[in-house]
C-alpha cells in the first residue's frame, strides 16, 4: 500500500474538470485507489462519488493506492495532484 | 445475445432508459460545447441544452448525490442506476454561487421535473459566461449505447438521451 497527503491549491477545489481527469488517470491502473478528505472517502475511479466529497481549496486529502501497479500509480497520481490541484 | 438476454433480462426486450431535458432550450451534441472537459467526453457522454429558461429540473427519478455549494451543478443517481451530472454554464464555478439558487439538498429523493436549481441566465451571460448546460452520464462505461434524441428544440421534461445497458 502506498499513500500520500496533499493540500488542495486549486481555488475552486476538486470540481468537475480535475475530477474527470483524475478518474481517467486512476482508471489507467489496476490498483484500488481511494481519496479521503474530512472523514469521507471515495473511489478515485468513480466520478460521481469523487465529486460528492466536496473537496475545497485548502482541504487535506489522502490518496491511498493498493495493488500490483501501486508504485507506478503512486508516481502518476502524485504528479497529477501537483499539476492539477 | 439471446442467451444473455435469457440469463440477465429474463427474455425481456432490450430496456431503454430515458434521460429528460432539465430545461427548455436548444439541444446540441457535447461536441458543440466549447470546453474540452465536456466536448472531449472527459466526464462521460451526454448532450447539452442551450437554455432559455432560468429554472432547471431533475432529468430523472432518483437521488441527489451532490449539489455543489456554488449552485452551478448537481450530480444525481437515477433509480435505474444512471449517474447524471447537470452542469449549468461553462466555468460558472468561478461565479462562486452568484446568480444561482439551490432548491434541493444532498441525499434528497427527487422525481423527474422537480426543481433543482435556478440560474439568472441574463446576469450570468452579462458576467461573460456561456450558459450552455451539459447533461452528462458519469458512468458512461456501464452503458452499451448513449444516443441523443434527434430533436433541436426541447421543453423541460422532453427526452434528450436514450441509454441501453
Amino acid at each position: 500500500m502506498r499513500d500520500f497527503t496533499y493540500v488542495i491549491k486549486d481555488p475552486v477545489g476538486l470540481h468537475a474538470r480535475p475530477a474527470g481527469l483524475l478518474v481517467k488517470k486512476a482508471g489507467g491502473f489496476a490498483s484500488r485507489i481511494t481519496i479521503e478528505s474530512e472523514g469521507k472517502s471515495a473511489e478515485a475511479k468513480k466520478l460521481i462519488m469523487l465529486m460528492g466529497l466536496g473537496i475545497k481549496q485548502g482541504a487535506e486529502v489522502v490518496c491511498r493506492i493498493e495493488g500490483e501497479d501501486e508504485d507506478a500509480a503512486y508516481e502518476a497520481l502524485a504528479k497529477f495532484f501537483e499539476e492539477n490541484l | 445475445m439471446g442467451l444473455f438476454q435469457n440469463i440477465f433480462g429474463g427474455g425481456k426486450k432490450e430496456e431503454v432508459i430515458e434521460i429528460f431535458a432539465p430545461a427548455a432550450g436548444k439541444l446540441v451534441p457535447l461536441s458543440e460545447v466549447s470546453d474540452p472537459t465536456f466536448s472531449e467526453g472527459i466526464l462521460g457522454q451526454g448532450a447539452a441544452v442551450i437554455p432559455t429558461g432560468n429554472q432547471f429540473f431533475s432529468p430523472v427519478d432518483g437521488t441527489v448525490n451532490t449539489v455543489f455549494p456554488t449552485g452551478h451543478a448537481a450530480a444525481l443517481t437515477s433509480s435505474d442506476g444512471v449517474e447524471v451530472l447537470l452542469h449549468i454554464g461553462l466555468d460558472t464555478v468561478k461565479l462562486n454561487g452568484k446568480h444561482f439558487t439551490i432548491h434541493v439538498e444532498e441525499g434528497q429523493q427527487i422525481k423527474k421535473g422537480d426543481l433543482l436549481l435556478e440560474a439568472d441566465l441574463e446576469q450570468i451571460k452579462a458576467a461573460g459566461y456561456d450558459t450552455i448546460t451539459p447533461v452528462i452520464v458519469c458512468n458512461t462505461e456501464e452503458f452499451a449505447e448513449i444516443a441523443m434524441a434527434e430533436v433541436q428544440a426541447v421543453e423541460a421534461g422532453d427526452v434528450v438521451l436514450n441509454l441501453k445497458k
